[in-house]
């Protein structure tokens, strides 16, 4: 498990450092597209666990531009809610969940073929189920489009599907979490902490080992760190042009970054204030 | 979609929420007629309506307004079993409440906008 999470965000992730430097428009980096080459599309999908209040209040750059959560274009979702309304429709049949932090109308399409699957799919009242959908907007109406609602058998699950999503929100607004204390390094979060504690260190980045200072630094500014680990330069350190170079982003960026890992007691300054090494001890 | 929560707290927070409507995930510890007695992060005494089905010694979800008494009407509830992690329930309600963002819609905030 801890695996497939290290994958999935860290990659994410990229996608969010690109989304705050290239004004939202995500897959405008590059970083996200070389990965699958195969420009927008499913390869770029990211299923992202949310609150029904995310979904909610997720906005459009611009009409029927993608939704966002946390500044990251969302593709689909996946929530908990208990069913509050059922609507069967001609073409689809309408649930409205809710998870305690807002409610939300699922649609579930009916496919012509398989009528007698999707009739019989009953879900009871005020029980739990999960949806993995796509938010849609339909005029001017926010719902989202189910692949798939299943019953949930395990009240735990709504539980740590909370604790996910507000894992997922810290990730993308704070950075992985640097070491065993994961999440935030809320005070009273003990409970999720312990919960995350092998996704979070995979999370971090790969084979580098995270170092303590990096748990305050941003997203960005620890990818930075990550190339300078593998960076040629010696002692000398890199100069910021190249950092920005090599890690496409501006080089006003990386001098931000690096003077946000100086500042964190990671890299220091060499030559001059433009050139950074990494700071092994 | 209205922008309505029903906040996650335990008997810690209750009296902050005089009012409002709430969810409590705890243990029934006592069913006596119309009341019931959760424990989560200490008691807290829920008025239930007619068609409750809660269970002595199981876990409880219950969603219900904050009376001045600080009892809970409730309005709905859902008998959990046996199986619920109640250090996990209460990481959600501490959550919930270092991160409103994503959980809250504060009532004094009135409407929305909905997109």
């Amino acid at each position: 498990m801890g695996d497939s999470y290290g994958g999935g965000y860290s990659r994410t992730s990229y996608n969010a450092g690109g989304g705050d430097d290239a004004g939202g428009f995500v897959y405008g980096g590059s970083q996200g597209g070389s990965q699958s080459g195969a420009g927008k599309g499913y390869g770029d999908d990211t299923l992202r666990p949310v609150t029904i209040k995310q979904v909610i209040e997720a906005d459009q750059a611009y009409p029927d531009a993608p939704f966002r959560i946390d500044g990251l274009e969302v593709t689909q979702v996946t929530f908990v809610g208990m069913v509050r309304a059922i609507s069967p429709q001609t073409t689809n049949v309408t649930f409205r969940l809710d998870d305690g932090t807002s409610v939300i109308e699922v649609k579930q399409w009916l496919d012509a073929d398989k009528q007698d699957d999707t009739s019989k799919q009953a879900f009871a009242l005020d029980s739990y189920v999960r949806v993995w959908g796509r938010l849609k907007s339909f005029n001017n109406k926010r719902h989202v489009g189910a692949h798939v609602i299943k019953p949930v058998t395990d009240y735990n699950e709504v539980q740590y599907h909370l604790l996910e999503a507000t894992y997922c929100h810290l990730f993308f607004t704070k950075g992985a979490p640097g070491g065993g204390d994961g999440a935030g390094g809320g005070a009273n979060g003990g409970g999720n902490d312990s919960m995350f504690v092998d996704g979070g260190y995979g999370a971090g980045g790969g084979d580098v080992p995270m170092n303590d200072g990096l748990r305050t630094v941003s997203a960005r500014a620890r990818q930075v760190y990550q190339w300078l680990t593998n960076a040629e330069g010696g002692n000398e350190g890199v100069h910021a042009n190249l950092i920005a170079q090599a890690m496409k982003m501006s080089v006003g960026e990386a001098l931000k970054c690096g003077e946000e890992l100086t500042s964190a007691g990671v890299t220091y300054t060499t030559i001059d204030d433009e050139t950074f090494a990494i700071l092994d001890y | 979609m209205e922008s309505i929560s029903t906040p996650r707290i335990s008997s810690q927070l209750i009296d902050s929420y005089v009012g409002q409507n709430v969810m409590v995930v705890g243990k029934v510890q006592q069913l006596r007629g119309d009341t019931a007695v959760i424990d989560a992060e200490g008691q807290i005494t829920a008025n239930l309506n007619r068609d409750a089905h809660l269970v002595n010694g199981n876990a409880a979800q219950i969603i219900g307004k904050v009376l001045p008494d600080l009892s809970i009407k409730v309005m709905s509830s859902v008998d959990l079993g046996n199986n619920v992690d109640f250090k996990v329930a209460q990481a959600v309600v501490d959550a919930t409440h270092q991160y409103r963002d994503l959980f809250v819609f504060d009532a004094s905030k009135g409407g929305m906008m909905m997109g």
